[in-house]
Protein backbone atom coordinates (compact mmCIF):
# COMPACT_ATOMS: atom_id res chain seq x y z
CA UNK A 1 0.00 0.00 0.00
CA UNK A 2 2.68 2.38 1.04
CA UNK A 3 5.03 1.08 -1.56
CA UNK A 4 6.39 3.90 -3.64
CA UNK A 5 6.31 1.77 -6.74
CA UNK A 6 2.57 1.28 -6.51
CA UNK A 7 2.07 4.82 -7.52
CA UNK A 8 3.59 4.38 -10.95
CA UNK A 9 1.73 6.83 -13.08
CA UNK A 10 0.78 5.60 -16.48
CA UNK A 11 0.67 7.55 -19.68
CA UNK A 12 2.70 10.43 -18.42
CA UNK A 13 5.41 11.94 -20.49
CA UNK A 14 8.64 10.19 -19.77
CA UNK A 15 10.94 12.91 -20.87
CA UNK A 16 11.24 15.67 -23.23
CA UNK A 17 14.65 14.49 -24.15
CA UNK A 18 13.60 12.62 -27.25
CA UNK A 19 11.55 15.38 -28.62
CA UNK A 20 11.06 13.52 -31.87
CA UNK A 21 7.37 14.05 -32.20
CA UNK A 22 6.25 10.59 -31.05
CA UNK A 23 3.01 11.95 -29.78
CA UNK A 24 0.28 9.60 -28.56
CA UNK A 25 2.94 7.06 -27.78
CA UNK A 26 3.24 5.00 -24.60
CA UNK A 27 5.16 7.16 -22.23
CA UNK A 28 7.04 5.67 -19.34
CA UNK A 29 8.27 7.22 -16.20
CA UNK A 30 11.12 5.43 -14.59
CA UNK A 31 10.72 4.66 -10.92
CA UNK A 32 13.17 3.03 -8.59
CA UNK A 33 12.31 -0.37 -7.19
CA UNK A 34 9.85 -3.12 -7.98
CA UNK A 35 6.12 -2.98 -7.34
CA UNK A 36 6.44 -4.58 -3.93
CA UNK A 37 7.62 -3.57 -0.51
CA UNK A 38 11.29 -3.85 0.30
CA UNK A 39 10.72 -6.43 3.01
CA UNK A 40 8.83 -8.65 0.63
CA UNK A 41 11.42 -8.15 -2.11
CA UNK A 42 14.19 -9.21 0.24
CA UNK A 43 12.16 -12.18 1.44
CA UNK A 44 11.59 -13.31 -2.14
CA UNK A 45 15.26 -12.86 -3.01
CA UNK A 46 16.12 -14.91 0.06
CA UNK A 47 13.59 -17.54 -0.94
CA UNK A 48 15.05 -17.80 -4.42
CA UNK A 49 18.43 -18.58 -2.85
CA UNK A 50 16.64 -21.10 -0.65
CA UNK A 51 15.07 -22.69 -3.73
CA UNK A 52 18.57 -23.31 -5.08
CA UNK A 53 19.83 -24.50 -1.70
CA UNK A 54 17.15 -27.15 -1.38
CA UNK A 55 17.27 -27.91 -5.09
CA UNK A 56 20.94 -28.84 -4.58
CA UNK A 57 20.10 -31.07 -1.62
CA UNK A 58 17.05 -32.69 -3.20
CA UNK A 59 18.83 -32.99 -6.54
CA UNK A 60 21.80 -34.71 -4.92
CA UNK A 61 19.42 -37.05 -3.13
CA UNK A 62 17.57 -37.96 -6.32
CA UNK A 63 20.80 -38.47 -8.26
CA UNK A 64 22.37 -40.52 -5.46
CA UNK A 65 19.18 -42.51 -4.93
CA UNK A 66 18.77 -43.50 -8.57
CA UNK A 67 22.48 -43.87 -9.23
CA UNK A 68 22.98 -46.28 -6.33
CA UNK A 69 23.34 -49.98 -7.00
CA UNK A 70 21.25 -50.73 -3.90
CA UNK A 71 19.02 -48.38 -1.97
CA UNK A 72 17.20 -49.48 1.19
CA UNK A 73 13.43 -49.71 1.17
CA UNK A 74 11.66 -47.45 3.71
CA UNK A 75 10.99 -50.47 5.96
CA UNK A 76 14.64 -51.47 5.98
CA UNK A 77 15.50 -48.19 7.69
CA UNK A 78 12.47 -48.18 10.00
CA UNK A 79 10.64 -45.33 8.30
CA UNK A 80 6.96 -45.16 9.06
CA UNK A 81 4.87 -43.81 6.18
CA UNK A 82 1.80 -43.01 8.33
CA UNK A 83 3.97 -40.86 10.62
CA UNK A 84 5.39 -39.04 7.59
CA UNK A 85 1.89 -38.49 6.20
CA UNK A 86 0.77 -37.18 9.58
CA UNK A 87 3.64 -34.68 9.64
CA UNK A 88 2.71 -33.57 6.12
CA UNK A 89 -0.82 -32.93 7.34
CA UNK A 90 0.51 -30.96 10.33
CA UNK A 91 2.59 -28.67 8.09
CA UNK A 92 -0.29 -28.11 5.67
CA UNK A 93 -2.52 -27.13 8.60
CA UNK A 94 0.15 -24.72 9.86
CA UNK A 95 0.35 -23.13 6.39
CA UNK A 96 -3.39 -22.49 6.50
CA UNK A 97 -3.27 -21.03 10.02
CA UNK A 98 -0.52 -18.57 9.08
CA UNK A 99 -2.53 -17.43 6.04
CA UNK A 100 -5.59 -17.01 8.24
CA UNK A 101 -3.50 -15.02 10.75
CA UNK A 102 -2.51 -12.67 7.93
CA UNK A 103 -6.10 -12.25 6.77
CA UNK A 104 -7.25 -11.56 10.34
CA UNK A 105 -4.45 -9.03 10.87
CA UNK A 106 -5.36 -7.20 7.65
CA UNK A 107 -8.91 -6.55 8.89
CA UNK A 108 -7.61 -5.61 12.35
CA UNK A 109 -8.93 -8.68 14.16
CA UNK A 110 -5.85 -8.76 16.35
CA UNK A 111 -7.13 -11.36 18.81
CA UNK A 112 -8.02 -13.76 16.04
CA UNK A 113 -4.69 -13.14 14.31
CA UNK A 114 -2.86 -13.97 17.51
CA UNK A 115 -4.91 -17.13 17.97
CA UNK A 116 -4.01 -18.35 14.46
CA UNK A 117 -0.39 -17.43 15.09
CA UNK A 118 -0.30 -19.41 18.35
CA UNK A 119 -1.86 -22.34 16.52
CA UNK A 120 0.82 -22.08 13.81
CA UNK A 121 3.50 -22.14 16.48
CA UNK A 122 1.94 -25.18 18.16
CA UNK A 123 1.65 -27.05 14.85
CA UNK A 124 5.26 -26.24 13.95
CA UNK A 125 6.38 -27.51 17.35
CA UNK A 126 4.31 -30.65 16.86
CA UNK A 127 6.08 -31.24 13.55
CA UNK A 128 9.48 -30.95 15.25
CA UNK A 129 8.33 -33.25 18.08
CA UNK A 130 7.26 -35.95 15.63
CA UNK A 131 10.56 -35.51 13.77
CA UNK A 132 12.49 -35.96 17.03
CA UNK A 133 10.50 -39.13 17.73
CA UNK A 134 11.39 -40.42 14.29
CA UNK A 135 15.09 -39.60 14.77
CA UNK A 136 15.04 -41.46 18.07
CA UNK A 137 13.62 -44.54 16.33
CA UNK A 138 16.52 -44.45 13.85
CA UNK A 139 19.11 -43.94 16.60
CA UNK A 140 17.70 -46.82 18.65
CA UNK A 141 18.28 -49.08 15.64
CA UNK A 142 21.88 -47.94 15.31
CA UNK A 143 21.23 -45.74 12.27
CA UNK A 144 23.26 -42.56 12.70
CA UNK A 145 24.56 -40.12 10.12
CA UNK A 146 28.12 -40.45 11.39
CA UNK A 147 30.50 -43.32 11.91
CA UNK A 148 31.46 -43.71 15.58
CA UNK A 149 27.92 -44.32 16.81
CA UNK A 150 26.41 -45.75 13.66
CA UNK A 151 26.16 -49.52 13.47
CA UNK A 152 25.37 -49.78 9.77
CA UNK A 153 27.47 -51.94 7.46
CA UNK A 154 26.82 -52.07 3.77
CA UNK A 155 27.56 -55.72 3.05
CA UNK A 156 27.40 -59.01 4.94
CA UNK A 157 31.10 -59.70 4.30
CA UNK A 158 34.11 -60.60 6.44
CA UNK A 159 34.62 -56.95 7.41
CA UNK A 160 31.16 -57.06 8.89
CA UNK A 161 31.87 -60.39 10.58
CA UNK A 162 35.03 -58.99 12.13
CA UNK A 163 33.12 -55.93 13.38
CA UNK A 164 30.60 -58.22 15.10
CA UNK A 165 33.48 -60.20 16.54
CA UNK A 166 35.22 -57.09 17.88
CA UNK A 167 32.02 -55.92 19.52
CA UNK A 168 31.56 -59.33 21.14
CA UNK A 169 35.16 -59.15 22.34
CA UNK A 170 34.79 -55.85 24.20
CA UNK A 171 35.42 -56.42 27.95
CA UNK A 172 32.10 -54.94 29.06
CA UNK A 173 30.21 -57.05 26.54
CA UNK A 174 32.13 -60.19 27.55
CA UNK A 175 31.01 -59.70 31.17
CA UNK A 176 27.39 -59.31 30.19
CA UNK A 177 27.60 -62.28 27.81
CA UNK A 178 28.87 -64.40 30.71
CA UNK A 179 25.88 -63.29 32.77
CA UNK A 180 23.57 -64.07 29.88
CA UNK A 181 25.07 -67.55 29.39
CA UNK A 182 24.68 -68.28 33.09
CA UNK A 183 21.13 -66.97 33.30
CA UNK A 184 18.58 -69.73 33.94
CA UNK A 185 16.14 -70.22 31.08
CA UNK A 186 13.15 -69.33 33.29
CA UNK A 187 14.49 -65.85 33.87
CA UNK A 188 14.41 -65.08 30.16
CA UNK A 189 11.42 -64.45 27.93
CA UNK A 190 10.74 -66.77 25.00
CA UNK A 191 12.11 -64.14 22.64
CA UNK A 192 15.28 -63.75 24.70
CA UNK A 193 15.78 -67.52 24.85
CA UNK A 194 15.52 -67.77 21.07
CA UNK A 195 17.85 -64.77 20.72
CA UNK A 196 20.36 -66.41 23.10
CA UNK A 197 20.43 -69.51 20.90
CA UNK A 198 20.83 -67.34 17.80
CA UNK A 199 23.64 -65.43 19.52
CA UNK A 200 25.46 -68.68 20.27
CA UNK A 201 25.33 -69.51 16.56
CA UNK A 202 26.50 -66.01 15.62
CA UNK A 203 29.44 -66.21 18.03
CA UNK A 204 30.49 -69.52 16.55
CA UNK A 205 30.34 -68.19 12.98
CA UNK A 206 32.27 -64.96 13.61
CA UNK A 207 35.00 -66.70 15.61
CA UNK A 208 35.59 -69.20 12.83
CA UNK A 209 35.38 -67.06 9.73
CA UNK A 210 36.12 -69.87 7.34
CA UNK A 211 32.61 -69.88 6.00
CA UNK A 212 31.52 -68.07 2.87
CA UNK A 213 29.60 -64.88 2.41
CA UNK A 214 26.29 -66.55 3.01
CA UNK A 215 27.25 -67.30 6.63
CA UNK A 216 27.76 -63.59 7.26
CA UNK A 217 24.32 -62.95 5.78
CA UNK A 218 22.98 -65.42 8.35
CA UNK A 219 24.78 -63.45 11.09
CA UNK A 220 23.33 -60.17 9.79
CA UNK A 221 19.87 -61.68 9.61
CA UNK A 222 20.07 -62.98 13.17
CA UNK A 223 21.39 -59.68 14.54
CA UNK A 224 18.85 -57.43 12.84
CA UNK A 225 16.66 -58.94 10.10
CA UNK A 226 15.61 -56.59 7.32
CA UNK A 227 11.85 -56.17 7.67
CA UNK A 228 9.92 -57.78 4.83
CA UNK A 229 8.18 -55.31 2.57
CA UNK A 230 4.99 -57.33 2.31
CA UNK A 231 1.79 -55.36 1.84
CA UNK A 232 0.32 -54.11 5.08
CA UNK A 233 3.46 -54.57 7.11
CA UNK A 234 4.28 -51.28 8.75
CA UNK A 235 7.51 -49.96 10.19
CA UNK A 236 6.68 -51.05 13.70
CA UNK A 237 5.95 -54.72 13.15
CA UNK A 238 9.29 -55.95 11.90
CA UNK A 239 10.88 -59.27 12.76
CA UNK A 240 12.99 -59.21 15.92
CA UNK A 241 16.64 -59.98 16.00
CA UNK A 242 19.33 -60.32 18.65
CA UNK A 243 19.74 -56.54 18.87
CA UNK A 244 16.04 -56.16 19.68
CA UNK A 245 16.13 -58.85 22.37
CA UNK A 246 19.31 -57.47 23.98
CA UNK A 247 19.49 -53.72 23.28
CA UNK A 248 22.72 -53.39 25.32
CA UNK A 249 24.52 -55.61 22.83
CA UNK A 250 24.45 -53.07 19.94
CA UNK A 251 25.98 -55.44 17.41
CA UNK A 252 26.78 -54.03 13.97
CA UNK A 253 23.95 -54.45 11.48
CA UNK A 254 23.77 -54.76 7.70
CA UNK A 255 21.57 -52.48 5.61
CA UNK A 256 22.73 -52.48 1.98
CA UNK A 257 22.85 -48.82 0.90
CA UNK A 258 22.11 -47.81 4.49
CA UNK A 259 25.11 -45.51 5.01
CA UNK A 260 24.31 -43.29 2.06
CA UNK A 261 20.64 -43.41 2.96
CA UNK A 262 21.41 -42.21 6.50
CA UNK A 263 23.65 -39.40 5.20
CA UNK A 264 21.01 -38.09 2.81
CA UNK A 265 18.06 -38.62 5.16
CA UNK A 266 19.60 -36.81 8.11
CA UNK A 267 21.02 -34.03 5.92
CA UNK A 268 17.71 -33.34 4.15
CA UNK A 269 15.41 -33.67 7.15
CA UNK A 270 17.97 -31.99 9.41
CA UNK A 271 18.23 -28.88 7.24
CA UNK A 272 14.46 -28.85 6.90
CA UNK A 273 14.06 -29.14 10.68
CA UNK A 274 16.50 -26.23 11.15
CA UNK A 275 14.29 -24.16 8.84
CA UNK A 276 11.22 -25.15 10.84
CA UNK A 277 13.01 -24.14 14.06
CA UNK A 278 13.94 -20.76 12.57
CA UNK A 279 10.30 -20.29 11.52
CA UNK A 280 9.19 -21.03 15.08
CA UNK A 281 11.58 -18.38 16.43
CA UNK A 282 10.14 -15.86 13.96
CA UNK A 283 6.59 -16.72 15.02
CA UNK A 284 7.57 -16.44 18.69
CA UNK A 285 8.93 -12.94 18.01
CA UNK A 286 5.78 -11.98 16.05
CA UNK A 287 3.62 -13.07 18.97
CA UNK A 288 5.12 -10.20 20.94
CA UNK A 289 3.54 -7.65 18.58
CA UNK A 290 -0.01 -6.44 18.20
CA UNK A 291 -0.98 -8.28 15.04
CA UNK A 292 -2.96 -5.60 13.24
CA UNK A 293 -2.74 -4.09 9.73
CA UNK A 294 0.46 -2.30 10.72
CA UNK A 295 2.27 -5.59 11.08
CA UNK A 296 0.53 -7.42 8.26
CA UNK A 297 3.66 -7.06 6.13
CA UNK A 298 5.74 -8.83 8.75
CA UNK A 299 3.20 -11.64 9.02
CA UNK A 300 3.13 -11.93 5.25
CA UNK A 301 6.92 -12.23 5.03
CA UNK A 302 7.09 -14.76 7.87
CA UNK A 303 4.25 -16.61 6.14
CA UNK A 304 6.11 -16.65 2.82
CA UNK A 305 9.07 -18.27 4.55
CA UNK A 306 6.81 -20.75 6.33
CA UNK A 307 5.03 -21.74 3.12
CA UNK A 308 8.41 -22.33 1.55
CA UNK A 309 9.31 -24.68 4.42
CA UNK A 310 6.01 -26.46 3.80
CA UNK A 311 6.84 -26.59 0.10
CA UNK A 312 10.14 -28.35 0.74
CA UNK A 313 8.40 -30.94 2.89
CA UNK A 314 5.82 -31.52 0.14
CA UNK A 315 8.71 -32.90 -1.95
CA UNK A 316 10.63 -34.48 0.91
CA UNK A 317 7.72 -36.62 2.09
CA UNK A 318 7.19 -38.71 -1.06
CA UNK A 319 10.89 -38.76 -1.94
CA UNK A 320 11.98 -40.08 1.47
CA UNK A 321 9.01 -42.10 2.66
CA UNK A 322 7.29 -43.43 -0.43
CA UNK A 323 9.95 -43.86 -3.12
CA UNK B 1 -11.64 -4.67 -3.77
CA UNK B 2 -12.37 -6.52 -6.95
CA UNK B 3 -13.73 -3.62 -8.95
CA UNK B 4 -10.24 -2.56 -9.74
CA UNK B 5 -9.69 -3.21 -13.36
CA UNK B 6 -6.11 -2.45 -12.64
CA UNK B 7 -2.93 -3.61 -14.25
CA UNK B 8 -1.25 -6.34 -12.26
CA UNK B 9 1.11 -3.75 -10.86
CA UNK B 10 -1.74 -2.69 -8.65
CA UNK B 11 -2.94 -6.09 -7.65
CA UNK B 12 -0.13 -6.84 -5.24
CA UNK B 13 -1.47 -5.55 -1.98
CA UNK B 14 -5.12 -6.08 -2.51
CA UNK B 15 -7.27 -8.42 -0.56
CA UNK B 16 -8.15 -11.25 -2.88
CA UNK B 17 -10.99 -13.54 -2.12
CA UNK B 18 -11.92 -14.52 1.36
CA UNK B 19 -10.96 -17.17 3.81
CA UNK B 20 -13.05 -19.64 1.83
CA UNK B 21 -10.46 -19.75 -0.92
CA UNK B 22 -7.76 -20.81 1.53
CA UNK B 23 -9.99 -23.48 3.03
CA UNK B 24 -10.66 -24.82 -0.48
CA UNK B 25 -6.90 -24.95 -1.16
CA UNK B 26 -6.35 -26.64 2.22
CA UNK B 27 -8.92 -29.33 1.41
CA UNK B 28 -7.31 -29.86 -1.99
CA UNK B 29 -3.90 -30.24 -0.32
CA UNK B 30 -5.30 -32.79 2.16
CA UNK B 31 -6.89 -34.71 -0.70
CA UNK B 32 -3.64 -34.70 -2.67
CA UNK B 33 -1.64 -35.88 0.37
CA UNK B 34 -4.10 -38.75 0.74
CA UNK B 35 -3.55 -39.50 -2.94
CA UNK B 36 0.23 -39.78 -2.59
CA UNK B 37 -0.24 -41.86 0.56
CA UNK B 38 -2.55 -44.07 -1.50
CA UNK B 39 0.49 -45.36 -3.43
CA UNK B 40 1.67 -46.89 -0.14
CA UNK B 41 -1.63 -48.59 0.66
CA UNK B 42 -2.43 -52.17 -0.28
CA UNK B 43 -5.09 -50.91 -2.73
CA UNK B 44 -2.49 -49.32 -5.04
CA UNK B 45 -2.64 -51.49 -8.18
CA UNK B 46 0.90 -50.90 -9.50
CA UNK B 47 2.92 -52.39 -6.66
CA UNK B 48 5.22 -54.25 -9.05
CA UNK B 49 5.93 -51.15 -11.16
CA UNK B 50 7.43 -48.57 -8.80
CA UNK B 51 7.95 -46.11 -11.67
CA UNK B 52 4.19 -45.63 -11.98
CA UNK B 53 3.98 -44.71 -8.29
CA UNK B 54 6.99 -42.36 -8.56
CA UNK B 55 5.55 -40.51 -11.54
CA UNK B 56 2.18 -40.28 -9.81
CA UNK B 57 3.69 -38.96 -6.57
CA UNK B 58 5.81 -36.37 -8.35
CA UNK B 59 2.74 -35.17 -10.27
CA UNK B 60 0.85 -34.91 -6.98
CA UNK B 61 3.75 -33.10 -5.29
CA UNK B 62 4.10 -30.60 -8.12
CA UNK B 63 0.36 -29.91 -7.99
CA UNK B 64 0.56 -29.37 -4.22
CA UNK B 65 3.58 -27.10 -4.62
CA UNK B 66 1.74 -25.06 -7.27
CA UNK B 67 -1.28 -24.66 -4.99
CA UNK B 68 0.90 -23.49 -2.08
CA UNK B 69 2.93 -21.08 -4.22
CA UNK B 70 -0.01 -19.65 -6.15
CA UNK B 71 -2.51 -19.20 -3.34
CA UNK B 72 -0.80 -19.36 0.07
CA UNK B 73 2.18 -17.37 -1.15
CA UNK B 74 -0.16 -15.09 -3.13
CA UNK B 75 1.85 -15.45 -6.34
CA UNK B 76 -1.38 -15.80 -8.30
CA UNK B 77 -2.18 -12.15 -7.47
CA UNK B 78 1.33 -10.78 -7.76
CA UNK B 79 2.64 -8.57 -10.52
CA UNK B 80 5.00 -9.72 -13.24
CA UNK B 81 8.07 -9.38 -11.04
CA UNK B 82 7.27 -12.91 -9.89
CA UNK B 83 8.66 -14.31 -13.13
CA UNK B 84 11.94 -12.45 -12.67
CA UNK B 85 12.61 -14.29 -9.42
CA UNK B 86 11.02 -17.66 -9.91
CA UNK B 87 11.95 -18.59 -13.47
CA UNK B 88 15.75 -18.10 -13.17
CA UNK B 89 15.73 -19.87 -9.78
CA UNK B 90 13.77 -22.78 -11.22
CA UNK B 91 16.09 -22.98 -14.24
CA UNK B 92 19.15 -22.94 -11.98
CA UNK B 93 17.61 -25.69 -9.87
CA UNK B 94 17.05 -27.95 -12.89
CA UNK B 95 20.50 -27.12 -14.27
CA UNK B 96 22.07 -27.99 -10.93
CA UNK B 97 20.45 -31.41 -10.84
CA UNK B 98 21.55 -32.16 -14.41
CA UNK B 99 25.12 -31.11 -13.57
CA UNK B 100 25.16 -33.52 -10.64
CA UNK B 101 24.52 -36.55 -12.80
CA UNK B 102 28.05 -37.15 -14.19
CA UNK B 103 29.85 -36.77 -10.85
CA UNK B 104 27.35 -38.07 -8.36
CA UNK B 105 24.77 -40.15 -10.21
CA UNK B 106 27.31 -42.18 -12.14
CA UNK B 107 29.72 -42.58 -9.27
CA UNK B 108 29.13 -46.30 -9.17
CA UNK B 109 30.58 -46.71 -12.65
CA UNK B 110 33.94 -45.17 -11.82
CA UNK B 111 34.87 -46.12 -8.29
CA UNK B 112 38.18 -47.11 -6.81
CA UNK B 113 38.80 -50.75 -6.08
CA UNK B 114 38.90 -49.99 -2.36
CA UNK B 115 35.51 -48.33 -2.59
CA UNK B 116 33.99 -51.10 -4.66
CA UNK B 117 35.07 -53.60 -2.02
CA UNK B 118 32.84 -52.04 0.63
CA UNK B 119 29.99 -50.92 -1.58
CA UNK B 120 26.67 -52.70 -1.35
CA UNK B 121 25.49 -54.48 -4.45
CA UNK B 122 22.21 -56.17 -5.33
CA UNK B 123 23.71 -59.61 -4.59
CA UNK B 124 24.07 -58.58 -0.93
CA UNK B 125 20.36 -58.00 -0.71
CA UNK B 126 19.73 -61.39 -2.29
CA UNK B 127 22.02 -63.04 0.27
CA UNK B 128 20.20 -61.36 3.15
CA UNK B 129 16.82 -62.33 1.75
CA UNK B 130 18.01 -65.92 1.34
CA UNK B 131 19.27 -65.99 4.93
CA UNK B 132 15.99 -64.53 6.16
CA UNK B 133 13.94 -67.06 4.18
CA UNK B 134 16.03 -69.91 5.58
CA UNK B 135 15.71 -68.63 9.15
CA UNK B 136 11.92 -68.33 8.82
CA UNK B 137 11.63 -71.75 7.19
CA UNK B 138 13.45 -73.59 9.99
CA UNK B 139 13.52 -71.38 13.06
CA UNK B 140 14.39 -74.32 15.33
CA UNK B 141 17.55 -75.13 13.41
CA UNK B 142 19.23 -71.87 14.38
Amino acid sequence: MSSPALSIPRNRGHSAGHGDGHHGHLHLQYQPGLPLSRGKLIMWLFLSTEIMFFAALLGSYIVLRFGAAVWPKPHHVHLSEPIGAFNTFVLICSSVTVVLALEAAKVNKTGLAKLWMVLTFVLGSLFLGVKAYEYKAKFSHGIYPWAPRGLVYERPDLYYGSAVRSRLGEPAVIDRLKELDAAPAESLSAEQRAARDALAQVRKIVVEPSQGAFEMAVVADQVAPLPADGAGEHGGSHAHGINDAFPWLRLPIVIPGGSMWASTYFLLTGFHAVHVAVGLIVFAVLLGYRLGPKHAGMIENAGLYWHFVDLVWIFLFPLLYLF
Amino acid sequence: MTDHASPDVHAADHAHGGVGKYIAVFLALCFLTTMSFFTYSAAWPWKDQPEVGWAFMMAVSCTKAMLVVLFFMHVWWEANWKYVLTIPAAMMAVFLVIMLVPDVGMRNRMVSQERALHMARPSDLTLLEKAAAEARAEPAAH
